[in-house]
């Protein structure tokens, strides 16, 4: 009996253990909180929060800039809100469609959720199959997450609030429609993913590496000076810019010289990585993930038409 | 004895010295399926698990339907009779079987569909009749061979089938030959769509002989990409066969 009990016990006990994100909103700037992700991979350790969420509390509301990677994450960070403030949450901006930043929307029904109109049609194609992939890597802090497509269509320009005037910038880089938030007020640009800091960067859906280059030059020209990276620690100088701008080049001209010399993807996965880019975290998983996604058009780029049909 | 059983027994002889005593070492992957495998794929014949077959792929498929394998035998150039690879746990495990001739190196790349978290055998006949072989694990959220044909979603995909894309590449002393074929080497598992694949690919040289031959199978991915490293300069010939009965060619200079 005693043995019983003792194996009812062992087994009950995990499923008891509480999954608790303990979000810990920071202050960053006047109205302004972060609640900043580790930059590692997704796990059951971290129930996914690898990512930088925040929100901006004005006088007209709160305004939450991403969800989080699951429905327990949404639930947390309303109550985290609710602990700095009283005002109530009157509006979501979705950066992009990734799991890690839009499925806890569940917890943010009663409040308009926007998004570029491209994020809402790329959450619908995808969003269930980046969920069960994400089921599979954490496992229960999912649990009960479903996705929710945002609500409200943004357009780039300026939207008020309270005494924030954001400035939204609708960018394509990281996935082909990437909202940047720059807060005028304090100069707080939440970059979303465009902008990956001491964190390898992601390619799943990039339109290409140049696309990318070309925003964070965008990015960079705003009047900030404060940058909220999607991934990583927040920086008062242009050090998440410049890291960007290196590791996109050298991702580049990687692919490039690798389909000039007719290198095979299982060869580009065991590339050197620059000693420089040592303290970015999951360099070597992101390269065999970006060599999925980006090589076989630099392959391409650098065969011709063989076949006889092709001949005059 | 006469000069028949002196030959028969000399071609055995080699097979003997192993039938006994060769041992194959240990499984370096964890494998519900070798003995399985090691009837069905190398009928029973001696083996050994081998390090210098060198089976490399990522550690995981992040696209489970183009996930990119490399065979490299060169450790036993020369010697290759024949390589055979599989994905233990996919519904349809047999990749390849390739035949390198004179001047076409024992090494291969290929991109595989795969169903699930699997380990990958590349098993190497020598000329002593001994099979080599190689393994490697890799982890997948799944689904390769049962998602829908990418290529059949294009429109016009018809009008493309048999279009190759290729390139030759120096590389010191041989030079890299790719190839990308446009085929939606239908495998049989989406429904209503039965199996149409390449099935036969043969490398020819200028004159017509041959360097490499290949069988494959409804593992290959869609749109098959093939590597080869050959010896020697001069154009070559690649010639393909579908199940369907249609020949595609092309040269690569």
């Amino acid at each position: 009996m005693r043995w019983i009990l003792l194996l009812c016990l062992s087994v009950s006990l995990p499923a008891l253990a509480e999954l608790d994100y303990a979000l810990k909103p920071r202050l960053i700037a006047e109205d302004t909180w972060l609640l900043e992700g580790s930059t590692d991979n997704f796990a059951k350790a971290n129930g996914g929060n690898i990512v930088n969420t925040g929100f901006i509390v004005t006088e007209a509301g709160v305004v939450v800039i991403d969800t989080g990677p699951s429905k327990r994450y949404g639930e947390a960070m309303r109550q985290a809100i609710a602990g700095v403030t009283a005002k109530p949450v009157v509006q979501v901006l979705l950066t992009h469609h990734h799991p890690d930043h839009a499925l806890g929307n569940q917890a943010f029904r009663d409040v308009p959720i926007g998004a570029l109109a491209g994020t809402t049609r790329l959450l619908h194609e995808q969003g269930d199959s980046m969920a069960e992939n994400l089921y599979r890597m954490v496992g229960d802090w999912m649990r009960g997450t479903e996705v929710v497509l945002p609500t409200q269509v943004l357009e780039p320009g300026m939207l008020t609030v309270g005494s924030h005037d954001l400035r939204l910038l609708a960018l394509a880089g990281h996935t082909g429609a990437d909202l940047a938030i720059l807060d005028q007020k304090t100069g707080v640009l939440f970059a979303g993913d465009l902008v990956f800091y001491q964190r390898a960067l992601t390619t799943p859906n990039s339109p290409g590496l140049a696309v990318w280059l070309a925003d964070i030059n965008t990015l960079q020209g705003l009047p900030w000076t404060l940058i909220v990276p999607g991934h990583g620690p927040v920086a008062n100088d242009g050090a998440p810019f410049a890291q960007m701008r290196d590791y996109l080049t050298w991702l580049d001209q990687l692919l490039r010289d690798g389909a000039a010399n007719g290198s095979d993807m299982s060869e580009m996965i065991r590339s050197p990585i620059p000693e420089r880019f040592a303290a970015i975290s999951l360099s070597r998983y992101e390269l065999i993930r970006s060599v999925s996604h980006l090589y076989p058009g630099y392959e391409r780029g650098q065969m011709k038409r063989v076949d006889s049909a092709a001949q005059p | 004895m006469n000069w028949r059983a002196c030959c028969v027994l000399a071609c055995w002889l080699p097979l003997a010295a192993y039938g006994v005593d060769v041992d194959p070492g240990k499984d370096p992957v964890p494998s519900v399926m070798w003995d399985f495998y090691h009837k069905q794929m190398l009928g029973d014949a001696p083996f050994v698990f081998d390090q210098r077959v060198k089976l490399l792929a990522p550690p995981f498929a992040e696209d489970a339907r183009q996930v990119p394998l490399e065979i490299d035998a060169r450790a036993f150039k020369g010697r290759v009779v024949k390589i055979v690879a599989w994905a233990e746990l996919n519904p349809l495990p047999k990749i390849v079987d390739f035949q390198p001739k004179a001047r076409v190196l024992p090494w291969l790349s290929i991109r595989i569909r795969i169903e699930q978290a699997t380990p990958l055998r590349a098993a190497v006949l020598t000329d002593d009749g001994l099979w080599h072989v190689g393994s490697t694990l890799i982890d997948a959220a799944g689904g390769g061979c049962t998602a829908p044909s990418v290529v059949r979603t294009q429109p016009g995909w018809e009008e493309h089938i048999g279009e190759v894309l290729g390139g030759r590449y120096p590389r010191g002393e041989f030079s890299r030959l790719r190839v990308q074929v446009a085929h939606p080497m239908d495998n049989g598992m989406v429904s209503g769509i039965p199996e149409f694949f390449i099935n036969h690919a043969q490398l020819q040289d200028q004159a017509g002989q041959v360097l490499a031959d290949l069988e494959l199978f409804p593992a290959v991915s869609e749109n098959p990409n093939l590597a080869f490293d050959i010896e020697g300069a001069g154009q070559t010939r690649l010639v393909l066969r579908d199940n369907s009965g249609n020949e595609f060619d092309a040269a690569i200079p």
